[in-house]
């Protein structure tokens, strides 16, 4: 047998198991709610059709992608979907409805990308488009759940932001490795400092200026600290200068420093992060719910349906993860956290694989994007840090961040190919 | 880029191993707290749908216990049979208006949030959930007895096993039924009697005369007397400026420290608390616990002291009369009185004895441990002795009973609030003392003649 056939039937497998988690948590849920069976085995009918047509498809048409990338994304879809359904039921059609979504845009890109080395060609197209879409929700967004950030077009209505984030990324990858060479070598000296020269690094920070310009003024706090995380990662990757961290991280810490005293909310979110019991009823109470819930699971959680996370405002978007910590207890968070770690890796490792430098970049963009919102939305809601409204990738309720998710996959997914 | 894109890998791991490790704290560390914690709603949830435990006296009889309110839903009201009795030792527990007593301070077993199958995940689902039971060291029929004896007094009565410190009883009047204290909440806040107050461990009141035998402990371990020592009573004693008086002036003669005792002699225990001194009579107080708060949990009140340090001769001698800046508890004097029933050992105070799941296992229990130790076995078997005699002849006849050896001393506290306090503290059998009662009446009159007929009539039960 060749190595593709053992990876495709690997990957197979470990469909099939992400199939069982879903069966196994749709079965509890159902059971303990008595929701009609009928109604729930079409759901994991739903849900396994989308991964088993992606798997199927991917062999057909003689993809030889990382086979732990998708079995990865079906579980952690697979926890989302259960978790959804136990929390708001009536949401479930939809968030099944966003992952077959999901899958086709995966499809769509794997197809249409099967050589991701050519986006570099729509790299200024792609910056462009990105700030656009920041822009148009600055000037035609909605308010939906305290942030700015959405678009309503007729019958649709998303978030740009979770779309802005590829393109920007592939910008990012595209001007990066056309100026690797001179960001690395010319470089300004003052003093003792050694700094990148401002003729090329100024278009980046431009840029960057404006794009966190306009979060900031849409109060869209997670998105700009997740764009500037990752634009400091893809700089210094692409660079290899530790100079350009220390800079980005002062810059950082200036900007927060700055926006805790031009902001309230900002200076509610820290004040909360850092003592949520001043103000438990208040504005502390959402963070304080978590806890509760985190508390109460302990290692092995009160099972699933037999807990209370529906304490927790917005818990089935950014707080989904203080609900599995309650039912699932610290064994189902760990079990996420290393699903995550697993799917990161193996995001870095498609970058380490592929010869190509801007397939290179553009994996390793992404990797660190995704990284770093579960780790700042995980942290948020955990106190670890504090608290910014994102969404946990493939877990939150949400079709604008599933779509952009299964993207981001697809893309990974091709550059993980060796050729 | 490889070095950089590993480099940047690890980052990402390190991040994820570091909030790997905050998990684990937050759910396995800290989740017992956050689980149990006073703002968790899951709890009230809980307490409206699971059985609080039962609080049981020293027999088994139950003081507390949840009904179901009907057989459809899982509803629970809470029900005390002893009502209004055992209110100060049972407390009340009330969705609106919180909790009190025993109710409150062992809320963790009762509620049955403590109960650690219920952590075990899923399989937590297949018991039936219930609270742990509380057994107390209250004795259902002392305690009743302590409550018909204080009649339509105020005040408060404390019985205690000097031996192991078991608190038999604590009745404190006013007080409320807790069956209905939702019900008449504004008229309970509002009632100038203060019926929630636990008189028994958080009143605070001038000592009096009842406070002599622990000057007289003080003076013989310190050796400023002895049992020859004689003290002249003119009816008075000229302190500088100032005077103390005997009760109604009366020139008692000449006496010494038992017959001082036993007539309550103030100008005999104002020169003693003189010859000790403010320094070492602070001391004494200190040994014997007062100031501190004594090691009950519960709500207990801490006494007043007078700054020792500072008190001028006439002050001193007040307070080695019980009068002055001094405010004890009655808990206080009903360990005062146990460093003399246990051979100057007191131990501490206990009001619950051990906690029990449905099926009678234990799943903790408190021994009797020693707190303090005052003053030496001799001296302490002397001032019992002395007590003896108050009983005997002296102040405290009124509480003598006819076949056991009663010890004692009476007490009458001046107060700014009106008639003076009646104070009665004593043992009983005093060969072997196995009871102690502490009677105080808020404007009582005079010890001898109000409290200590109390006193004796909470003893015949409890003997």
């Amino acid at each position: 047998m060749l190595v593709k056939d053992i990876n495709q039937n690997r990957e197979l497998e470990l469909l099939i198991l992400a199939s069982i988690i879903a069966a196994v948590g749709f079965g509890v849920v159902a059971y303990l709610n008595m929701v009609k069976p009928m109604d729930v085995i079409i759901a994991i009918l739903e849900f396994c059709g989308v991964f088993l047509a992606l798997h199927w498809l991917m062999r057909v048409k003689g993809h030889a992608g990382d086979p732990l990338l998708l079995p990865i994304v079906g579980c952690l879809v697979a926890i989302g979907l259960v978790f959804i359904f136990r929390l708001r039921p009536n949401l479930l059609p939809y968030q099944l409805l966003w992952c077959a979504v999901g899958g086709l845009g995966f499809y769509i890109v794997t197809s249409l990308f099967r050589s991701p080395e050519q986006l570099q060609k729509y790299k200024y197209l792609s910056g462009v488009c990105g700030i656009l879409l920041i822009l148009s929700t600055v000037l035609f967004g909605v308010d939906i759940g305290g942030n700015k950030s959405w678009l309503i077009i007729g019958p649709l209505r998303f978030e740009p932001a979770e779309f802005a984030k590829i393109l920007l990324v592939v910008f990012l990858a595209g001007y990066l490795v056309e100026n690797r060479m001179l960001l690395a070598t010319n470089t300004w000296r003052i003093g003792r400092f050694t700094l990148p020269h401002p003729l090329y690094l100024g278009p980046l920070i431009a840029l960057w200026g404006i794009g966190l310009l306009l979060l900031v003024l849409e109060k869209d706090l997670g998105a700009a600290l997740l764009y500037y995380g990752t634009f400091l990662s893809m700089l210094y990757i692409a660079s290899g200068r530790k100079s350009y961290v220390a800079i980005g991280l002062a810059f950082i810490i200036a900007g927060g420093i700055t926006s805790y005293y031009l902001f309230s909310h900002v200076r509610v979110r820290f004040d909360m992060w850092l003592d949520p019991w001043s103000d438990p009823d208040g504005r502390g109470y959402q963070i304080v719910q978590a806890l509760f819930s985190l508390g109460t699971g302990g290692i092995f959680g009160t099972g699933l349906s037999l807990g209370r996370p529906d304490y927790i405002p917005a818990v089935h978007t950014d707080f989904i993860f203080a609900a599995i910590g309650e039912e699932l207890g610290l064994a189902g968070t760990i079990a996420v956290l290393l699903l995550f770690v697993l799917f990161i890796h193996r995001g870095f490792r498609a970058a380490l694989v592929t010869e190509n430098q801007f397939c290179r970049l553009l994996a390793a963009g992404f990797s660190s994007l995704l990284a770093l919102q579960t780790v700042v939305i995980i942290g948020g809601v955990t106190k670890f840090l504090p608290l910014t409204g994102i969404t946990l990738p493939f877990i939150s309720y949400g079709g604008s961040s599933m779509l952009s998710n299964f993207l981001i996959l697809g893309l990974l997914h091709n550059i993980s190919e060796k050729r | 880029m490889e070095r950089s894109i590993q480099r940047v890998t690890v980052f990402f791991l390190a991040l994820f191993l570091a909030l790997g490790l905050y998990l684990t704290y937050v759910q396995f560390i800290t989740g017992e707290r956050l689980s149990a914690h006073a703002l968790n709603r899951r709890n009230w949830e809980m307490a409206k749908t699971v059985p609080r435990g039962n609080i049981l006296d020293r027999e088994g009889k139950i003081l507390a216990h949840s009904v179901p309110l009907s057989e459809k839903n899982m509803q629970y009201i809470r029900k005390y049979p002893a009502g209004d009795i055992a209110a100060p030792v049972t407390g009340f527990v009330s969705d609106k208006y919180g909790k009190a007593g025993v109710e409150d301070f062992f809320n963790q077993y009762l509620s049955g949030i403590d109960n650690p199958q219920y952590r075990l995940g899923p399989i937590s689902s297949l018991w039936k959930r219930k609270g742990y039971n509380v057994v107390l060291s209250i004795d259902s029929g002392i305690q009743q007895a302590a409550y018909q004896a204080l009649g339509s007094n105020r005040g408060a009565i404390i019985v205690m096993d000097p031996r192991t410190g078991k608190i038999l009883a604590m009745v404190s009047k006013l007080t409320y039924d807790p069956n209905n204290i939702a019900d008449n909440w504004s008229a309970t806040v509002q009632d100038a009697g203060s019926p929630l107050l636990n008189r028994a461990l958080q009143g605070l009141y001038p000592p009096g005369s009842a406070i002599k035998p622990l000057v007289a402990a003080a003076a013989l371990e310190e050796r400023v007397t002895d049992s020859q020592k004689i003290y002249k009573s003119p009816g008075y004693l000229k302190i500088g400026k100032y005077t103390l008086h005997e009760v109604n002036d009366k020139a008692l003669g000449n006496m010494n420290l038992e017959k001082a005792i036993a007539l309550s002699s103030n100008v005999a225990f104002g020169q003693i608390g003189l010859d000790l001194g403010s320094e070492k009579l602070g001391r004494y107080f200190e040994k014997f616990g007062f100031g501190l708060i004594p090691p009950l949990n519960f709500p207990v009140e801490r006494g007043r002291m007078p700054q020792f340090n500072q008190l001028a001769d006439g002050e001193l001698a007040q307070t080695a009369i019980g009068q002055g800046e001094l405010l004890v508890t009655p808990l206080d004097m009903a360990l005062m009185v146990a460093a003399f029933a246990n051979q100057g050992n007191i131990m501490k105070p206990m009001l619950v004895t051990s906690v029990n799941d449905d099926e009678g296992h234990t799943i903790k229990s408190f021994a009797p441990e020693v707190w303090l130790k005052p003053i030496s076995s001799r001296t302490a078997e002397t001032i019992k002795n002395m007590m003896g005699e108050v009983v005997e002849w002296g102040t405290g006849t009124a509480a003598g009973i006819t076949g056991v050896r009663v010890a004692g001393k009476t007490g009458t506290a001046e107060n700014p609030h009106g008639a003076p306090h009646a104070w009665f503290v004593g043992l009983a059998p005093m060969e072997k003392p196995e009871i102690i009662v502490v009677v105080i009446i808020e404007n009582g009159g005079s010890g001898g003649g109000v409290a200590a007929p109390i006193a004796r009539r909470v003893l015949q039960k409890a003997l």
